[in-house]
């Protein structure tokens, strides 16, 4: 079950560093060189796939993270 | 990004933009708080913003972008077994284009009978920073992304 308070904070509703610091949290991503976790996205039409679906097909896969903001 | 994405599909490069939560949520495009509004706002990345590439929406509590270091823009390359290979805590182009290059190069080494074994290096790689542009991004977010912005950052 999602989190509802895990939801807000993440979204969060301003742009000031109290909100937006405590993602920015690169240096515990996952190392290189060993099996990265998968998880399920959706495609613009609400059909889901995941990340694994998308490496899979491919013999290396770029996938840049961003928003419209 | 795009360009790069047609320049090595061929090369069975495949390339994917995952979109997280907004990181400067302003008037026009406030912060998220369903799947359907970051559909919306997803349609708006590649109507407006032109971004060819597909475009996958992460879940609304942000779990594989968290999973990833949830820095606003970065960018990562896996192989075919899920391994990742390169990550950048913000995205180049160039940077991005330089790794692709050098792995597809491996692979034309290994099948001329080279054997090659992995390691890590480390890299302190450049982006380009265009304030101007910057900004008119934030402006169309609306006025109270650019108002946050420079209370955090300065002008």
């Amino acid at each position: 079950m999602t989190d509802p308070d895990l939801v807000s904070r993440y979204n969060y509703d301003e742009f000031t560093p109290e909100k937006f610091i405590p993602w920015m949290k690169f240096d515990a991503s996952p190392p290189l060189g060993e099996g990265a976790p998968d998880f399920p996205l959706w495609d613009l039409e609400g059909n889901e796939t995941s990340m694994g679906a998308c490496w899979s097909e491919n013999l290396y896969t770029i996938v840049e993270f961003g928003s419209f903001t | 990004m795009n360009d790069l994405a047609q320049l090595h599909k061929d090369a069975n490069v495949g390339s994917i933009f995952v979109y997280t939560h907004e990181a400067h949520p302003g008037e026009n495009f406030s912060h998220l708080t369903s799947m359907e509004q970051k559909q919306s706002h997803a349609h708006a990345l590649r109507d407006e913003l032109e971004v060819t590439r597909p475009i996958l929406l992460d879940s609304l509590d942000g779990a594989c972008h968290r999973a990833y270091g949830s820095m606003p823009n970065m960018t990562w390359i896996f192989t075919r077994a899920g391994i990742p290979v390169y990550k950048s805590d913000w995205t180049d182009c160039k940077s991005v284009a330089n790794a692709i290059e050098y792995f597809l190069d491996g692979v034309k080494r290994r099948k001329d009978g080279m054997r090659l074994a992995p390691f890590r290096v480390e890299r302190l790689d450049f982006r380009t920073q265009d304030r101007e542009a910057f900004y008119k991004g934030l402006e169309r977010n609306g006025p109270k992304a650019v108002e946050e912005f420079k209370a955090a950052f300065g002008s």
